[in-house]
């Protein structure tokens, strides 16, 4: 493995050499294994290894990133021997303390030494046991990935981040019927996350509960569907909520309009920093040092220490996320929000582990305070407005509530609000806590970032 | 290197691969630099610059397939990654319907170009076309803009143990523009080979002209309407039929799963993958076994008629390569429309609408079920409410800036059998939704799709 200290120090050389009012350079090398199984066939392996540098520099107040996989000095000389003063907006960073540490995401059990491919094909061979699985695919992958920051006011980071995971998709079927399911567990840390035991209950109980909807599920007349005026959300509708309609509207470069052409705006302006966004029930934080995440990292990409981000207090909009240019315009410091996909392309703000605080009460006491209802456990479509005002989550498998529990499984049932509506809507919080993976994209070219959202189950009441 | 040669390097690399005792190998290495020029409030917010120089090796022993990259092409360095690759796909298991790789030579009916202007493109000159579109936007009443430049250059080669070798290179440009006015907001794209193809000023001024061209503002009701798509959002979401007809989907459960020869889309619909399009950008002589891409009817006068295929999957299913190989599944190339009834322009379309909806953009489609098609998406930008063959206003459903408050909800094959006409004239488009890939698409008519109104 290459030196990534020499690489990095070599690199901020190269670029200091412009004369820039502040210069990066952030160095990568990464490992990764992949293994495609598709409907029970090895479609093959892929191992791949790679080495790269990103150079920010911020120059007459303009911004420049320059990428790539020849991170020698010479070669980085080379390519900013072209760089030419252009016009464009004055950007300035806001000030960061300087930091000098080393961190390595917690790893248990080594990801180095795990039989991956073989813990895939057992699930692979339990799903295909499963009479009511009519296609399936699992795609599993562990990286290790090591980077070096640095920049010209002498911060240093290094950081050691194994991630392991899978994206496995099934589809369910019951005579003509079926249903889709998306599922992507694993994180940052160690093969822990992906044990087997735990894998083989959660895809059972998957299969399982869509199974029960398909063969005993019912349609709920349009006119039930209207009167569903009390909804209880699982930690996992809480969790697609919480990240599209409350965390992506909380992204600085949002609100000030840098994804404006790319992922949206945000119904958030400067001027509607501080409003009521949900009911005094909702204190809401994306938080990115819970080990084991895929959210997880201590020092975000532009070096500044990670720390949990109180983006909604008690119902009101509390805290932008930010990286250090945002922070400049807003007059603060950076909370450690920027996050790139990889040394080739630009930090952008991000969300990392979003999430409601969790209540005192039991799912049982939401159902019976909602009485009559729907529940809502978990969802395939949903998509929202680039404004982040208008949502909708479909109830891939949901039940009503009759008397306080839970009675047949619904099957046509989407929970489909305004943003405000829905956030105001929220009477009761459970004690459950959950955290569901997903893989978010931002930024041109598209970034997936790795992501986590959650939280309790909920009660919505609406009027 | 190797030897100094990119197509040199990469048989080689094979030679190297075969030596190791490997029963089959692809070797593809390329040399890449692409630049993004963003646009925020109508300004240049930052200019990034990216460079990739590598390869990438597929290899299959006993019908095991590894795929390898190489970032180091020193001789030494790709027998050590030969070496290890040999090691490590012991660990993978075989593909039971793996058939080989595609048998050349070929010959190739084109071949592509790369534009000089784009390989020397400086940051001031990204710059200054960033606001060539941005000043004659806000020149022409634009209250904001925002937007992306994006260029692309690559020169490649690949080589594989099948007599197979090919080389080329070529170039891309793209500019989006969004417009925006106090009560509205437009967002298009022009793309082209050669940067000088593209209109910055054209596209600030169209942009702009759009997003004011109505008046006033209201709300609807949800219920049913007809939706006429312009070309970016109609072209970006019929171009997902291809993405459901690659082979590999098939197999996996796709709405086009043991369709073949059935009626799925209406009678003038006809839609196909092309790779060979000389036009379109991204377009290659090769796919990635070195196979001639080509132009494939998918659907034809409503009939599906075609899978995407590889070499594997074409033998597998007895038929021929479509020129879709990926490096390990097939892959679509770029979608064209075509619509056999069609009238002169937009204004010809809204004639025929007693109760619809104009959609000019759209993204965050999303499916509930990829078997049956079920879907919806979220307009964004201006739409426009048609009524009695009369655009009436653009539809806000809120009091949120640049917010829209519809969805539309339909089902992907009951749409391709609900577009009833389409406009004469096509032009090669994209989204950002659509992560830049291109198609070739009109404005198009589609009857009875729901909407829901917030």
């Amino acid at each position: 493995m290459p030196q990534l200290d020499v690489l990095a120090e070599r690199a901020l050389k190269a670029a200091e050499r412009l004369h820039p009012e502040y210069a990066e350079a952030y160095v990568e090398h990464s490992y990764s294994q992949f293994f495609p199984i598709e409907q029970g066939k090895f479609n093959g392996g892929g191992f791949s290894e790679s080495t790269g540098v990103r150079i920010r520099i911020l120059k007459g107040k303009r911004l420049y990133t320059l990428s790539t996989n020849r991170p020698s000095e010479a070669a980085i000389a080379s390519l900013l021997d072209r760089y030419r003063a252009f016009a464009g907006m004055d950007t300035a960073f806001a000030h960061a303390p300087r930091e000098k540490d080393s961190y390595k995401a917690e790893e248990r059990k080594s990801i180095d030494d795990a039989d991956l491919l073989r813990d895939m094909t057992e699930l692979d061979k339990d799903l295909a046991k499963m009479h009511a699985v009519k296609y399936r695919s699992i795609y599993s992958w562990k990286e290790r990935s090591r980077t070096h920051f640095v920049n010209s006011e002498g911060s240093e980071i290094r950081a050691d981040k194994p991630d392991v995971g899978a994206f496995i998709a099934l589809t369910i079927a019951a005579g003509k019927d079926t249903r889709q399911r998306m599922l992507q567990p694993g994180g940052v840390g160690g093969y822990e996350l992906m044990e087997y035991t735990a894998l083989h209950k959660m895809l059972t109980d998957e299969v399982n509960a869509i199974e029960n909807v398909l063969t005993k599920g019912i349609n709920l007349s349009a006119a039930a569907l209207k009167e569903a005026k009390n909804v209880v959300i699982s930690p996992e509708i809480t969790g697609i909520a919480v990240h599209e309609s409350v965390g992506h509207p909380n992204e600085a470069d949002r609100v000030f309009g840098r994804e404006a052409a790319q992922a949206g705006l945000s119904y958030l302006t400067r001027e509607k920093l501080g409003m009521k966004i949900c009911s005094p029930e909702i204190t809401l934080i994306d938080n990115p040092s819970i080990k084991g995440t895929k959210g997880f990292y201590l020092y975000d990409d532009e070096g500044v220490r990670a720390r949990p981000k109180t983006i909604i207090d008690k119902g009101y909009q509390n805290e932008l996320l930010t990286n250090r240019a945002y922070a400049h315009v807003l007059h603060t410091r950076s909370n450690g929000s920027a996050r790139s996909d990889g040394y080739a392309n630009e930090p952008l703000v991000r969300m990392s582990n979003t999430y409601v605080e969790k209540g005192v009460a039991t799912l049982d006491d939401l159902l019976a305070e909602a009485k009559n209802g729907v529940y809502m456990k978990n969802f395939m479509e949903w998509n929202i407005d680039d404004t982040r005002t208008f949502s909708r989550y479909q109830g891939n498998v949901a039940y009503s509530i009759k008397n306080g529990s839970l009675d047949k499984p619904v099957k046509n049932f989407k929970l489909e609000k305004d943003t405000l509506e829905f956030w105001n809507a929220v009477k009761m919080r459970s004690n459950e806590f959950e955290l569901w993976g997903a893989t978010c994209g931002k930024g041109e070219p598209q970034q997936g970032a790795p992501v986590t959202m959650g939280g309790p189950s909920l009660l919505l009441q609406f009027g | 290197m190797i030897l100094m040669g990119m197509q040199e390097t990469a048989k080689q690399i094979v030679k190297l691969s075969l030596d190791e005792g490997f029963d089959e190998a692809i070797a593809s290495v390329f040399d890449s630099a692409s630049t993004y020029t963003k646009i925020t409030n109508s300004k240049v917010d930052s200019i990034i610059e990216k460079h990739n120089d590598a390869g990438w090796l597929y290899l299959v022993s006993k019908k095991r397939i590894l795929l390898i990259n190489i970032e180091d092409l020193e001789e030494q360095s790709v027998r050590a990654k030969i070496k290890a690759a040999k090691k490590a796909i012991s660990y993978i298991k075989p593909k039971d319907d793996y058939f080989g790789i595609a048998e050349g030579p070929f010959k190739y009916g084109f071949s592509t170009d790369a534009d000089a202007a784009i390989k020397h493109v400086s940051n001031d000159s990204l710059s200054d076309i960033a606001y060539a579109a941005i000043n004659e936007a806000v020149n022409n009443g634009a209250v904001n803009t925002a937007g992306m430049l994006h260029t692309y250059y690559t020169r490649s080669a690949m080589a594989s143990s099948r007599n197979v070798a090919a080389e080329s290179q070529s170039s891309n440009a793209r500019l989006s523009l969004r417009s925006f006015t106090d009560d509205a907001s437009f967002q298009d794209v022009h793309l082209s080979q050669q940067l000088a193809g593209l209109s910055p000023m054209k596209l600030g001024q169209d942009t702009s002209e759009m997003a004011k061209s109505m008046k006033e503002t209201g709300r609807i009701k949800s219920g049913k309407y007809d939706i006429i798509f312009l070309p970016s959002p109609g072209g970006t979401l019929v171009a997902q039929v291809n993405d459901f007809v690659v082979m590999s989907e098939i197999e996996q459960g796709s709405m086009f799963t043991d369709k073949l020869g059935e009626k799925v889309a209406s009678k003038n619909v006809t839609i196909y993958d092309s790779g060979d399009t000389r036009e379109m950008v991204g377009v290659s002589p090769y796919d990635a076994e070195g196979y001639p891409t080509q132009t494939t009817p998918v659907i034809e006068d409503g009939v599906l008629k075609n899978y995407l295929h590889n070499y594997t999957t074409a033998l597998k299913y007895k038929t021929k390569s479509t020129g879709n190989a990926g490096l390990i599944n097939p892959e679509p190339n770029a979608m064209i429309f075509r619509y056999r009834k069609t009238v002169k322009d937009i204004d010809a379309l809204v004639a025929k609408v007693d109760k619809g909806v104009i959609v000019t953009n759209a993204w965050y489609t999303r499916y509930s079920n990829y078997l049956t098609g079920d879907f919806s998406t979220m307009p964004r930008d201006l739409a426009i409410y048609v009524e009695n063959g009369e655009r009436k206003f653009s539809i806000r459903q809120g009091s949120v800036k640049s917010m829209i408050g519809i969805r539309v909800t339909d089902n992907m094959i009951k749409m391709l059998n609900n577009i009833e006409c389409a406009t004469k004239d096509t032009v090669q488009t994209t989204s950002w939704d659509a992560n830049g890939t291109p198609c070739i698409a009109p404005s198009m008519l589609v009857r009875d799709s729901e909407i829901t109104a917030v």
